[in-house]
């Protein structure tokens, strides 16, 4: 019960939601993805997103946990979709996956902590999605800086 | 018995850190959909693992310093204790049958 007394306690406004959901339906379909086929997955998350968005203005990934939300929401990396998603289309989140509900983790170098639990999943849709793929390169020699 | 208890971060020292028992907690959030997947395998080692392992669920939001400590990034997260120190973590939504391993490991070892 404790999950369902929080989530009534802080529920996001209808508005936040919807803005949300339709935001990931999109999404999914121009990224070559799927929503989960559990919707109450794809429920809880978009309600976190729009918490998100009415707790620090933007809608930060609700799978992590931030020391510094307001600081962390002052970067791009996190925001739905996030940096993992625009270059390697992997959602850890389950927010987007293949038609079976599982991460896509074709793209992730292969010591990802993606591929160490979801094994290698092939991308459906691999034409699809990755807009920052270019960005593998320079974010990899940013985190050896 | 068996079901998971709260950890909060009153009762965190006692019950996590100076348990007699090695000690599962799920560091999880509300609104994360792989935390709400995982759960019910949680629930049925802590009934399962009874008397054998301490299984316990600490909300982030609630208990940030506790996460902030333990480094915490993505969620869930699932550390073993035992004897007061971090001995095993899991992250994300791995099936039961891995979970049971990583459990199986730090229970044997006990």
């Amino acid at each position: 019960m404790e999950r369902e007394e929080a989530l009534q306690m802080d529920k996001p406004s209808e508005k936040n939601i919807t803005k949300m959901q339709k935001y990931a339906e999109k999404f999914a379909e121009k990224s070559g993805s799927y929503l989960h086929p559990d919707r109450s997955v794809t429920e809880t998350v978009v309600e976190g997103l729009a918490r998100h968005i009415e707790e620090v203005g933007v809608p930060l990934c609700p799978c992590n946990f931030y020391p510094d939300k307001p600081a962390e929401a002052k970067l791009r990396r996190w925001r739905c979709a996030c940096d993992e998603m625009q270059m390697y289309k992997y959602c850890h989140c389950l927010l987007f996956v293949n038609k079976e509900g599982i991460p896509i983790t074709e793209h992730l170098p292969e010591d990802h902590e993606g591929r160490q639990i979801y094994g290698l999943v092939k991308d459906p849709h691999a034409d699809k999605g990755r807009a920052m793929r270019h960005k593998i390169g320079a974010t990899e020699e940013a985190a050896h800086d | 018995m068996g079901a998971p208890f709260t950890v909060t971060a009153g009762n965190f020292d006692a019950e996590v850190l100076q348990a007699d028992a090695p000690v599962l907690v799920d560091f999880w959030a509300p609104w994360c959909g792989p935390c709400r997947i995982i759960a019910p395998a949680v629930e049925e080692l802590a009934t399962e693992y009874d008397g054998k392992l301490k299984v316990g669920k600490l909300n982030v939001d609630d208990h940030p310093a506790i996460a902030q400590n333990y480094g915490i990034t993505g969620i869930p997260a699932l550390l073993f204790f035992k004897d007061g120190k971090r001995v095993d973590t899991v992250v994300g939504a791995v099936s039961k049958n891995v979970l049971q391993e990583h459990v199986d490991g730090v229970v044997r070892d006990a």
